[in-house]
């Protein structure tokens, strides 16, 4: 399994991600600029824009890279030859999976690194309001990649069911989507205004909210940016949240990756 | 112990509107450690199938197989195969030299010892100059090479090799016939598939002819050979210089060398007429 | 090759006739189109997902660029009067989404008071974000202003200065609060206001608007002095501020950089006829 980690993160740099990465993050040399155009609040919106653009390059990875991966090794018959050697589907999986997932990893923290430098550069000459605080912001790009990752096992698990890219590629889309928002619909089904609502109409979207994954709490930019106290017992149960619901992405992907047919 | 023994392997595979198709008919076969078997049959016959099955890539409808008495459904009974799958494609980023260290480790092999056999494996398939390349610019003949490569770098005791002749140019089709051979002489289990009746003939001990799904029938190579011989072409020169070919039949050769020479002629050539491995193939699968 | 060549040089040169037209066009385009028809904020508090944070940022330079675009235009003065109402549909929408958003209360409670008057609709904005930017100083410092100087609330203007005293630690704010009820207090207290705002500020359009004003509370504050020593001098009250200038008071006539005349009230107090707005230049 190691192994395939190690092929994984060596395939993805030898496909030039990792420029592709640096290119868009040539971004970055922008934001001290759009961010001057601020009036009260520079560094709190180069540092906005910065998480907004690692936020961005991160969707970019886990859907294109999570959602290509095994249909790629699939397309180009890789799996035949892989597969033949001693090793089990699921590792082989949890390696793939494994490799993209330590990449945006790698990624986010070399992102980090420039928006660290960017957001320093702008509050040396426009210093902010509130101390920035380092280590939330750090926190906060770390639980973006977690969510990131999260949608990379989504993106793994409708690859195993899937013989093309399009249901990896634009269901992991769509999940990113919902995921976003069905805190807000759980919420709004389950208030008064939403009495008129039928009650079928209700208990779909219930039953989506419990079934779809909640990325609403790995978003931590608000506290990053204004600099406002973590919630740590949140933060505790938003890991479990991760940990739980990528092993059961990921072992569902498994169990149907086991028994499909390489034709 | 046998190295693979197959079973009652049926696959059925879903077709167009909802309509089976079935590829492999309760196909049971075992192949004995040591013995190079050759798996003959037209395009489409099942072959590819077969071999998928028994390397755990599609999933037996009923039956089983098992290779050196490990089921096929566990990664573990692939540790001892060297598997080259049909038109085989690896991640073409790697360069060989990558690939195999990688297949090495899958099979959990010592660095040193690794190193050694690779740098083997990549010059006997005149990898060598090309091993730092990566395998995106390599040519057909090249890949397939690497399949090999990484087929017998482990020295495993059974293959299974999916038309290894296809893609190789006559050059690279005898040194895989040296190959093979080698293997043989040293009591490894080669199973490999062809529809090249030549192939077979020049290497194998046993030979299983498949069409449409059913195993036709399994055979010794020599057997055929030996069976289809229908007598022997004898070249001989009468006294006046003047040559002439005849055909003399098994049981009267020695009488025709024993005439001949009284009759003041002299033989120039006896040549064993056979029956070769390829009308014997088309024979059978005319049946 | 030289007909693959040629085409390409003719369509790059309608490609440069058409640039004139076709960013006259866009730069012409009316102002509401331009600031755009944003969806409603729960649509696009679903659509921003989470980067809510991103969208009422580009909501509120978006804002921004427009008004600074047409301030540009013609030297502080407005060709066609801005969409003020856009503009604080846009603003509102953003602190929806990101309630910390500092420059969309800022920018908002500086046009919704002096040019819209909208007070209640400002200082309610700035209540709305007192509950969230808890640190802040600013949010009461602007919402005592309002409630003192518009309002003229002195009860909700105190507890607004105390609070903005005690977040910022300076006494001014809260000595603020009682003056405003004397005639100069409120000059003074406007001119610290201007000053506070107009030291904060660095986007040039915005500085210069703050300062503008700034100046035209400094030459008012300069008439009070100078009617106040009038009255002790001749016991009456000046009718003109020109009666100042002669009697040696004003060294020079004030000037209103709107562009108005200063003048008294019945009442003695000072007011301008651009009522410290620029007015809109016709076409």
């Amino acid at each position: 399994m190691v192994s395939i980690i190690r092929i994984t993160l060596k395939g993805i740099f030898r496909d030039r991600v990792f420029q592709g990465i640096m290119v868009t993050a040539c971004a970055f040399l922008l934001i001290p600029v759009v961010a001057s155009l601020s009036m009260r609040q520079v560094s709190e919106l180069s540092l906005t824009l910065s998480l907004s653009l690692i936020s961005f390059i991160l969707l970019l990875l886990a859907v294109f890279l999570g959602g290509t991966s095994l249909w790629k090794d699939i397309e180009r018959r890789y799996t035949f030859s892989v597969l033949g050697l001693p090793i089990s589907r699921q590792s082989y999986l949890i390696g793939r999976f494994g490799g993209t997932a330590l990449f945006v990893l790698l990624a986010a923290a070399v992102l980090g690194i420039a928006a660290s430098a960017v957001v320093f550069y702008t509050s040396t000459f426009y210093p902010p309001e509130r101390p920035i605080l380092w280590s939330t912001m750090t926190l906060c790009i770390l639980f973006d990649a977690l969510k990131y990752i999260l949608l990379i096992a989504v993106a793994f698990l409708l690859s195993t069911v899937s013989t093309s890219f399009f249901l990896p590629v634009f269901g992991t889309i769509a999940t990113f989507l919902a995921g976003g928002v069905t805190q807000q619909v759980y919420e709004y089904v389950n208030s008064q205004s939403a009495d008129k609502l039928s009650p079928l109409v209700r208990q779909v979207a219930t039953g989506l909210y419990y079934l779809l994954p909640n990325f609403g709490s790995f978003d931590l930019k608000v506290n990053a940016i204004y600099g406002l106290p973590l919630p740590y017992n949140g933060l505790l149960l938003t890991v479990t949240y991760f940990v739980v619901y990528t092993g059961i992405l990921l072992s569902v992907a498994a169990a149907i990756f086991a028994r499909r047919e390489m034709r | 112990m046998n190295a693979i023994e197959i079973a009652g392997l049926c696959k059925q595979f879903s077709g167009k509107r909802m309509t089976k198709v079935d590829a492999l008919k309760g196909l049971t076969l075992t192949i004995t450690a040591g013995e190079v078997f050759g798996f003959l049959g037209p395009n489409g016959a099942g072959k590819s199938t077969t071999i998928k099955l028994v390397m755990g890539l599609l999933r037996p409808t009923s039956g089983t197989a098992m290779i050196m008495g490990v089921d096929v459904s566990q990664a573990k009974s692939r540790q001892k195969v060297g598997f080259l799958p049909e038109n085989p494609a690896f991640y073409d980023y790697l360069s060989a030299e990558e690939y195999i260290a990688f297949v090495g480790s899958q099979f959990g092999m010592e660095s040193v010892l690794l190193a050694q056999r690779s740098e083997e494996v990549l010059k006997c398939l005149d990898l060598w100059e090309a091993r730092k390349r990566s395998m995106r610019g390599y040519s057909k003949g090249m890949v397939q090479r690497v399949g090999l490569a990484q087929a017998l770098v482990h020295d495993p005791d059974v293959y299974i090799l999916d038309e290894p002749m296809s893609g190789l140019d006559p050059i690279g089709r005898a040194l895989v016939k040296d190959i093979i051979l080698d293997l043989k002489k040293r009591g490894k289990c080669v199973f490999f598939s062809t529809h090249i009746t030549d192939d077979v003939e020049k290497v194998c001990d046993r030979v299983g002819v498949i069409n449409k799904g059913e195993l036709l029938v399994v055979e010794n190579v020599e057997t055929i050979l030996q069976r289809g011989v229908g007598g022997y072409s004898v070249l001989v020169m009468n006294p006046d210089g003047k040559k002439e070919e005849q055909f003399v039949d098994n049981a009267d050769l020695q009488a025709f060398i024993q005439q001949s020479s009284s009759n003041h002629q002299s033989i120039e050539q006896i040549v064993p007429r056979r029956k070769d491995m390829e009308s014997f193939f088309l024979e059978i699968v005319a049946q | 090759m030289i007909r693959i060549a040629s085409s390409g040089v003719v369509f790059l040169v309608l490609y440069v006739l058409l640039l004139p037209p076709f960013t006259s066009y866009l730069k012409n385009k009316p102002f509401v189109e331009k600031l755009g028809y944003v969806p409603t904020v729960s649509v696009l508090k679903s659509v921003a997902s989470d980067q809510k944070e991103l969208v009422a940022a580009s909501l509120v330079l978006k804002v921004l660029m427009y008004f600074g675009g047409l301030m540009d235009k013609s030297d502080n003065q407005f060709v066609v009067p801005p969409d003020y109402q856009s503009m604080s549909r846009l603003l509102h929408g953003a602190v929806k989404l990101d309630p910390y958003n500092m420059d969309a209360y800022y920018f908002a409670q500086s046009f919704l008071t002096w040019d819209v008057k909208q007070f209640k609709l400002a200082n309610d904005l700035l209540d709305y974000g007192m509950k969230y930017r808890t640190w802040d100083w600013y949010l009461p410092f602007f919402a005592g202003f309002n409630s003192a100087y518009f309002l003229h609330d002195s009860k909700k203007a105190a507890d607004y200065y105390k609070q903005a005293g005690e977040l910022s630690g300076s006494d001014l704010y809260k000595s603020l609060a009682g003056r405003y009820m004397q005639e100069s207090g409120q000059t003074d207290m406007a001119i610290a206001y201007l000053s506070t705002m107009a030291n904060g500020e660095k986007n040039p359009v915005l500085k210069r608007t703050y300062l503008t004003r700034l100046t035209a509370f400094m030459e008012v504050r300069r008439i009070e002095v100078a009617r106040n020593r009038f009255r002790e001098k001749c016991g009456v009250a000046p009718v003109t501020v020109a009666e100042l200038v002669a009697a040696g008071l004003l060294s020079r006539l004030p000037v209103d950089p709107y562009g108005g005349k200063f003048y008294f009230e019945p009442d003695g107090k000072i007011s301008t006829t651009s009522k410290f707005a620029f007015g809109v230049v016709k076409k």
